[in-house]
């Protein structure tokens, strides 16, 4: 009985790949069609143009995708330092203005990114921030860290002072409570907000290239252009390529996080 | 406890903001010596300098030109770093150096851009650029006739050597040859094209740079020509009745663009998709060897050709210019002038290269040069260089052209 695929299944398959799939193919096929015209399905001929372009050519593609990478990787390393102990209080603690607190950390949410990155621009200027890295990844944060914060929170709400009070009767320290009672339950809503805040960093154009003002290379930097400038097979490619580095960085935390909890559940069992 | 949480963010901005402190400048003092000195002095403060050229990033093939024809020449002969930033729009680069004007940043990393037309202009009322520096480049007054007015002035605005010519474009206007055997060459004939071939024809909508070239010839040729357009716009008289012309023209043209022209394209990639993928007959471009390069590229077909009004098109010149507070300015000049040399300007030209009009006057180089320029084989799609030169009308002033982009939505897109 089990054998047997059930129609939802396979409808359900279906619609997946026509909605997910699709897309990608004809991404690909504009990468490398030559001379594609209406109404031919299919390109009549291919070119590698585009692709040896990005990858070979003197684009500086994968010096840029390095940038990228590092800098999506430290926005959220800073971002879990900087969320832990917001959500904390915000989930567990009630305080004066609260709501106000609240309201500044998700603000950036709903306010649109390229309102305060003007101002951001004058600051840093005066600060000699611009053109660095470390100022890229200072401005980074703003539109990062509320999703942080709020995937910590949702955590945070699920788990009741009790465990830790018993930790605590049972003689954990402050260190040991949170390493081995908080963080173990925190972990999953980390791992979600650090995905978002990875996907997030990764597509920043516009406060990338105003703080960054062309010292900062990253790949939506070299994208843009393409795509305003009507290449469509390179910025296919270079779409393609920013499709996978997103997805690569993704299994690949996926993959550390279920690493991570086997080795825990191996160490916690031979306890 | 609960609070210094929530403020830990803020805190960590401004500590480590406050690390990172201000760096000093010290680029100025060699400045003027630059611009009074001899050229092998400048050569030779510009060794082992790193430039940066800000500049439109979306093409591969100037890129590929910059990175594989420009720089390596620049390390191999001047120990110049020539460093390619790419930029999604010019007015970007203006609007950076800006904000660095106004926190009064000296040490600029911009040391090259490539403007002209409105930006040239907002720079140079802003003071965004450095000094009167082209008499100083060698090749510049060997090769360059300065007095031409396509050199002196930037659309319309005098360009007192704050900026180099680096190339010209000429408007051209592109098709299949399988398909439309011969093409319209005035305004009018256009008008009877469209009719004829109903949903064959669109425009890219204001304001989109080719665009807006498109109506300013409808402008020239529906309302008796460039030369009374030659004052500045508020001082004309009855300027929005002398454009009626222009407008009705656009509005009768309308029923029989591509889709009725219920809508049109929002950049001329958009027409160059279409035109690509035959769904318009033809296509317009700003660039007179862009068609070439295309059928090079394999994204038009190899029956692509260009044609000219026979009135003329407009044709405009960019620049290369130094912003004030680059960090390089040696280095700059040094690979200004180089990218004037003839040899570069040779290499530019052709379509395998990037295709791009010399800025060099013909009657000043060489006759081996000027063999060289003509042996250059520009593509089956591209015009001769004689061809373009005698159909060339000049550019209207900036004033102009925003009147005229507002203009076509008040009377042409909403109507």
């Amino acid at each position: 009985m089990g054998r047997f695929i059930s129609p939802v299944k396979i409808f359900l398959t279906l619609i997946f790949l026509l909605v997910i799939g699709l897309p990608f193919l004809a991404l690909l096929l504009s990468s490398v069609s030559l001379n594609w015209q209406w109404p031919e399905v299919l390109p009549e001929a291919f070119s590698w143009r585009a692709w040896d372009y990005v990858l070979f050519g003197s684009s500086g593609t994968w010096q840029a995708i390095g940038t990228s990478l590092v800098i999506a990787l430290v926005v959220t390393a800073v971002n879990i330092v900087l969320a832990v102990p917001a959500a904390n209080a915000l989930a567990r603690y009630q305080f004066r203005g609260k709501w106000l607190m609240e309201a500044i950390i998700f603000a950036p949410i709903i306010i649109p990114p390229f309102v305060a990155v003007m101002g951001i621009h004058l600051t840093f200027l005066r600060l000699g921030l611009t053109e660095t890295i470390f100022g890229v990844v200072l401005a980074h944060l703003s539109p990062t860290l509320p999703y942080m914060v709020r995937a910590v929170v949702i955590s945070y709400n699920t788990l009741a002072v009790d465990w830790e009070n018993q930790a605590r009767m049972l003689g954990a320290g402050a260190i040991q409570r949170f390493l081995h009672v908080v963080l173990p339950h925190l972990l999953p809503g980390i791992a979600a907000g650090a995905s978002l805040s990875i996907l997030i960093s990764l597509s920043q154009y516009l406060i990338t290239f105003i703080i960054g003002s062309g010292q900062v290379i990253t790949l939506p930097i070299l994208l843009f252009p393409f795509i305003s400038g009507g290449d469509p097979a390179v910025a296919a490619a270079y779409s393609l390529m920013f499709a996978g580095l997103a997805i690569v960085t993704l299994l690949g935390m996926d993959i550390a996080l279920k690493n991570y909890y086997q080795t825990k559940k191996t160490v916690t069992g031979k306890i | 406890m609960k609070i210094a949480a929530l403020l830990a963010p803020a805190v960590l901005v401004f500590t480590l903001g406050a690390c990172a402190g201000e760096t000093g400048n010290g680029n100025a003092q060699d400045a003027d010596t630059l611009l009074t000195g001899e050229w092998p002095s400048v050569e030779s403060a510009a060794a082992g300098q790193e430039v940066n050229m800000y500049m439109w990033g979306g093409s591969d093939s100037i890129n590929r030109y910059l990175d594989d024809w420009v720089a390596p020449r620049m390390k191999e002969n001047y120990d110049i770093d020539l460093n390619r930033v790419p930029m999604n729009d010019a007015q970007d680069i203006i609007n950076q150096l800006l904000d660095e004007k106004s926190v009064g940043k000296t040490d600029g990393s911009m040391d090259i851009i490539w403007i002209n037309g409105e930006n040239f202009k907002a720079a140079k009322d802003n003071g965004l650029l450095w000094a009167d520096f082209t008499g100083q480049l060698p090749n510049y007054n060997e090769y360059v006739d300065s007095d031409a007015p396509e050199i002196a002035e930037d659309f319309g605005e005098p360009v007192e050597g704050l900026e180099a010519p680096w190339g010209q474009a000429q408007f051209v206007f592109v098709h299949d040859e399988s398909k439309v055997a011969s093409p319209p060459t005035s305004m009018a004939e256009l008008a009877g094209w469209v009719r004829e071939n109903p949903g064959q024809f669109t425009y890219p909508a204001m304001p989109d740079f080719t665009g807006s070239a498109f109506i300013r010839h409808v402008l020239y040729e529906t309302t008796g020509g460039h030369e009374q357009y030659g004052l500045p716009a508020d001082e004309i008289e009855d300027l929005e009745g002398r454009l009626e012309p222009m407008w009705e023209y656009l509005n009768d043209i309308e029923p029989y663009l591509w889709r009725e022209g219920e809508t049109y394209p929002e950049s001329l990639a958009k027409l160059d998709q279409l035109y690509a993928s035959g769904e318009v007959a033809l296509t317009m471009s700003y660039d007179p060897a862009l068609a070439a390069s295309e059928v090079l590229k394999g994204r038009f077909p190899d029956t692509t050709r260009t044609f000219l009004l026979a009135g003329g098109t407009l044709a405009n010149t960019h620049f290369l210019a130094i912003p004030f507070n680059s960090s390089e300015k040696a280095g700059a000049m040094v690979a200004i002038n180089e990218m004037l040399s003839p040899e570069a300007q040779i290499a530019k030209l052709s379509p395998a290269n990037w295709g791009d009009l010399s800025a060099l006057d013909p009657e000043k180089l060489s006759p081996a040069q000027q063999q060289a320029m003509n042996a250059v084989d520009l593509g089956a799609a591209t015009l001769s260089l004689e061809e373009l030169e005698n159909h060339r009308l000049p550019e209207l002033s900036a004033d102009y052209i925003k009147i005229i982009e507002k203009g076509w939505v008040e009377n042409v897109a909403k109507e």
